[in-house]
């Protein structure tokens, strides 16, 4: 999507376990559900 | 235009407000997700930078990851939080861009805004302000940002390509975006997708 609208320089950093020890870890864990940094250009 | 969502996004919003209002009013309540210096300790966020920060800055912080992993702020940029919440990631910013930038948080709830105001007032920042809008359209004009930062925000949008579009729209030829946000390694079915209860649960 990101690159549909014309972001360029796209990057995902590593995975944090966010709801790892939380109260919605078991949803989370059932998807894999992690967070990411995402990087992105909008081009000059 | 017409855009299929997968769900109602206003009574998306609905549910996201009820939630977060929660987490504003009550930041030391019971929730699925971690909030405050706990979490942001989690994520990786410098220890120093929050320490620093009294507790009314941080303790309704309820973000998924560190949109500041991949690219540090430059001194003097000019940055919009899309979704800013109690101010956290703002706070942030404001110290890494420095007196000479300026932060703009955006944020639909009335009572995230009063907390994150109260904390830039107590922590003397004059570099950054709060505005009440959407994600999906924001009071910042056309092209204003060097950055647009965003945490935890986006995934809770119905209409993500409409919110990204804006995020164009308010960054500069050249501006970054760095956000965090959560992604699932398995599908997810489309009852669960379609319940809006789950999108917060």
């Amino acid at each position: 999507m990101l690159q549909e609208i014309g972001f360029g320089a796209i990057r995902i950093g590593d995975a944090v376990d966010t709801f790892g020890d939380a109260g919605g870890e078991k949803n989370a864990r059932q998807f894999e559900v992690y967070g990411y940094p995402f990087l992105a250009q909008k081009p000059g | 235009m017409t855009v299929q969502t997968p769900v109602d996004p206003a009574a998306l919003r609905d549910e996201v407000k009820s939630k977060y209002r929660e987490v504003a009013t009550n930041p030391h309540g019971s929730y699925h997700f971690h909030t405050g210096r706990r979490l942001a300790r989690r994520l990786g966020y410098d220890d120093a930078v929050v320490d620093a920060m009294p507790d009314g800055a941080v303790e309704s912080f309820a973000g998924v990851a560190n949109p500041f992993a991949l690219r540090a702020l430059q001194r003097a940029e000019k940055v919009v939080d899309a979704g800013s919440g109690a101010g956290f990631d703002c706070f942030v910013a404001a110290q890494q861009v420095g007196p000479e930038g300026r932060v703009a948080g955006v944020d639909m709830l009335p009572e995230m805004l009063d907390r994150s105001r109260t904390a830039a007032a107590q922590m003397g920042l004059r570099h950054v302000e709060f505005r009440e809008g959407l994600i999906e359209d924001m009071p910042i004009e056309d092209g204003w940002a060097d950055v647009v930062v965003s945490n935890g925000v986006i995934n809770l949008c119905a209409d993500k390509r409409r919110a990204f579009e804006e995020i164009w729209r308010v960054l500069r030829p050249g501006g970054w975006l760095q956000f965090a946000d959560i992604a699932n390694g398995k599908p997810v079915p489309e009852a669960a997708v379609a319940n809006i209860d789950l999108w917060t649960a």
